[in-house]
């Protein structure tokens, strides 16, 4: 069985801005949780979406996917979104490893 | 017909069931109701259908608690009330309110979430609660009255009551109370040492443990203390009957204080009890039978559950294509007792008699139940002295055979057997396991068309990959391809080698993406590197052309991928978002060339070829995110340093020795089964003094 990783969001809300802080490890077994929150978040009128991915200790090939869809989406819909780089060196990795890092809309570049 | 979805056989146990059931999807509308729910709520069904659940049975004031709670599992799976009995209160359609018991378990119904609730009416338990502790009450201040207003009272009350001396001699049973004892008169009673009086039953705690005299509540309060009820399960010997009673003691004082004799009250739970241990098996029963895609595992659990809620004995069977009988789990209360079950089971045919027993439920769909085995049952059935020995050994006592359908289909049967706890299965035991059996056959009808069609994406899959590794001359190539394991997820790992004009290419890759969908994708990454190459040598320029390719997709279409020129000295490449390759010589192991943008995803990139000189005895091993990503239980990633290591180890191995090698480390890394696709390619440069076979090849 696959072992359930641990992952949390935490929400912020103002008007029609809201922030997802990430904690854990986003990879094939929680996209889904954030796909779904995202999605929930949308249909509740948001457009402004920000990604905080500071704190998040591990992303993989999965996760990079659903922020390349994010944007995909954010320009076709016309809503905004924003990224946060994450500090953890797992989670960067498939950043710099695929050039997301400087393609998708970071804030400040991920480093490390 | 009703208006529920096209109703499934479970759902049509379900509505024969004596508690109301009803489901609700994501959003809280009602999917299904049950006509238990129509009686219980004054409701139809046809009214119900679609609605929210909060507005049709939640009393206002905890509407606001609902719908927070099923956010919060939507959102992070989890629920404080799932799977567990909760007593709360319920509105019914003319506004009333009453109290129920209900257990509420979710299950994954496709891409979303149903919930299922079984609610029960505990209005009346609760009435006879408040009756009974008013008439004991009244019954302790009566006692010190006169002795026929006692009388009256105690006759009033149709639960057994006894009163008990100092030394727990009972000196008074009213007249439920000699029935429940089985004796003519109180004299009878009093005459009897309190020790022989339940001679006739085999008394239990819940947990199956015996009753320590000194645990009885009327002996606690003789000793001072302030007995809570004790629950204790009677088994009747002759009859096999089952009855659960809740014994409760107050005490009568003296004029000093002290405790002169206690009165006991023996409540009968036996409806009450049945129930709980009913809704806590299917809803835990449900619980596994949702929660894995292996439903041999999760059979055996189901049986595990069955033991001792309602058997002590269950044993799952199915039938495979030919018809023959697999025994897929047995379960036993007393696990010495399984090495019993598996000395039977050589006994028992592959075909089993379809004139009887499990052979006739398997023939014709229709559970069966033998209330009570016999001698003679038992001695006709043995085939042989040592059977027999075998089949009294296990001292079968009553029997419940059920089916396990799919519409017409008989999948399978479940067997429950009580043996040692003396009881006999009922009606009631035969529903039970019927509705479990419904379940185990949509469990068992999801796993096997969920494996058919990642077995389609499976073979797909590994038709793209070369059959064969061609004979590169110089070189030894060897790989390694692992699907990932029961995830619908099926990524799509790739690697090919092939020969254009007269060079020889290599690709590695990931298509991220599932099943068919992946492996469509993994097929156009092939078909266009290869046609491609024809026309084009670089790998940087391949790649590039590679991308727009996927951005003409009409689907957003990403993936990583490494492309490679062989030489004579070792290879150009170039790398679109995938993990650099590892270069493994004599004195450790090193990644290789330079990243390069994610193909299919990004504007305006590109890629840049790197020449990568590989000396004789020299290998270079790519690989997939699967390596590196792989799990290990307590969270920890096998990570690029990890096979740095392995590989650094490997000095001049062939190809061969150095992808059993990286295969090896992560399968002992992970704990469990791959959850992702891995694949291994490993390009190794023989050694100049075996330069000789691969020369002689191209000469």
């Amino acid at each position: 069985m696959v072992r359930p990783t641990r992952f949390e969001i935490t929400e912020r809300v103002s008007r029609s801005a809201v922030t997802l802080s990430l904690l854990g490890e986003l990879d094939m077994s929680t996209v889904p949780q954030l796909s779904d929150r995202v999605r929930h978040q949308l249909r509740d009128g948001a457009d402004e979406l920000t990604l905080d991915l500071r704190e998040l200790a591990f992303m993989d090939s999965s996760g990079l996917r659903l922020l390349i869809e994010l944007f995909d989406d954010s320009r076709r819909d016309g809503w905004t979104l924003r990224l946060i780089a994450p500090r953890h060196e797992a989670a960067t990795l498939v950043l710099r490893a695929t050039g997301a890092d400087v393609a998708l809309p970071f804030q400040t570049p991920p480093t490390s | 017909m009703r208006w529920v979805r096209a109703a499934t056989r479970t759902e049509l146990v379900l509505d024969r069931a004596h508690n109301a059931v009803i489901s609700m999807d994501e959003r809280g509308l009602v999917t299904y109701w049950n006509p238990s729910a129509e009686g219980m709520f004054g409701i139809e069904s046809e009214r119900a259908a679609g609605r929210p659940v909060a507005e049709l049975i939640i009393p206002e004031r905890f509407r606001a608690a609902h719908v927070a709670g099923l956010e919060r599992f939507l959102a992070d799976g989890t629920g404080p009330l799932l799977g567990r009995r909760v007593e709360m209160a319920a509105l019914r359609c003319d506004g009333s309110e009453f109290p129920v018991e209900m257990t509420i378990s979710a299950i994954r119904d496709g891409p979303g979430w149903t919930f299922t609730t079984f609610v029960q009416d505990i209005s009346a338990r609760r009435a006879a609660e408040r009756e009974r502790e008013r008439l004991v009450e009244e019954l302790q201040q009566a006692l010190t009255g006169s002795e026929r207003r006692f009388e009256a009272i105690v006759g009033r009350l149709s639960d057994p009551v006894t009163i008990r001396d100092r030394s727990d001699r009972i000196t008074y049973a009213n007249r439920a109370a000699l029935v429940h004892l089985g004796f003519a008169t109180t004299e009878e009673l009093r005459r009897t040492p309190p020790a022989e009086i339940m001679r006739d039953y085999i008394v239990s705690r819940e947990d199956g443990g015996a009753v320590a005299m000194d645990a009885i509540p009327s002996v606690r309060l003789l000793r001072g203390e302030a007995p809570e009820p004790l629950l204790i399960r009677t088994v009747h010997r002759r009859s096999g009957q089952e009855r659960w009673n809740l014994l409760k003691a107050s005490p009568l004082l003296d004029e000093a204080g002290q405790v002169e004799s206690t009165i006991m009250v023996i409540e009968d739970v036996t409806e009450q009890k049945r129930a709980e241990r009913r809704s806590e098996f299917l809803a835990e029963a449900s619980r596994a039978l949702a929660s894995s895609l292996d439903y041999q595992r999760t059979l055996q659990t189901v049986a595990e559950l069955a033991v001792p809620h309602i058997a002590d004995w269950c044993a799952v069977d199915l039938v495979d294509r030919d018809g023959d009988r697999v025994s897929v789990s047995v379960a036993h209360v007393d696990p010495d007792k399984l090495r019993l079950a598996d000395e039977l089971r050589a006994y028992e045919p592959a075909r089993p008699d379809p004139a009887q027993g499990l052979g006739l439920v398997l023939r014709t769909g229709e559970a069966l139940l033998y209330p009570e085995i016999t001698e003679q049952m038992i001695s006709g059935a043995a085939v042989d002295g040592r059977h027999l020995e075998l089949l009294r050994a296990v001292g079968f006592r009553s029997a419940a055979v059920v089916p396990i359908t799919l519409g017409e289909r008989v999948l399978g049967a479940m067997t429950l057997v009580s043996a040692e706890s003396g009881r006999t299965l009922d009606r009631s035991d035969l529903e039970l396991a019927e509705q479990v059996g419904a379940r185990a056959a949509v469990a068992i009808e999801n796993a096997r068309i969920y494996s058919e069609r990642s077995q389609i994406a499976h073979t797909l899959q590994q038709s793209l990959l070369p059959e064969e590794l061609p004979d590169v001359p110089g070189y030894e190539l060897a790989s390694a391809y692992i699907p990932a394991f029961e995830y619908t997820e099926v990524g799509g790992d790739f690697y090919d080698v092939w020969q254009a004009r007269g060079q020889w290419m290599l690709a590695v890759g990931d298509v991220t993406g599932k099943g068919v969908e992946a492996a469509t994708l993994t097929s156009l990454v092939r078909h266009t590197l290869r046609a491609t190459s024809d026309f084009l040598s670089s790998p940087a320029e391949l790649l590039a052309q590679l991308d727009a390719t996927l951005k003409r997709q009409r689907r957003r279409s990403v993936c990583t991928a490494i492309c490679a020129r062989v030489e004579p000295d070792g290879v150009t490449l170039a790398v679109g978002g995938h993990p650099l390759p590892l270069r493994v010589h004599p004195s450790g192991a090193e990644q290789a060339g330079e990243f390069g943008p994610l193909l299919g995803a990004f504007d305006e990139v590109d890629w840049q070829d790197r020449h990568v000189e590989l000396p004789p005895g020299d290998t270079l091993v790519f690989f997939t995110d699967g390596v590196t990503d792989a799990l290990r239980d307590d969270g920890e990633r096998y990570g690029l340093e990890r096979l740095r290591g392995a590989l650094a180890r490997c000095g001049e191995d062939t190809a061969a020795q150095v992808v059993a090698t990286v295969t090896a480390a992560v399968e002992a890394f992970q704990a469990g089964e791959h959850a992702d696709d891995t694949a291994v390619l490993a390009l190794h440069r023989r050694p100049d003094h075996e330069h000789g076979d691969g020369a002689a090849d191209e000469i």
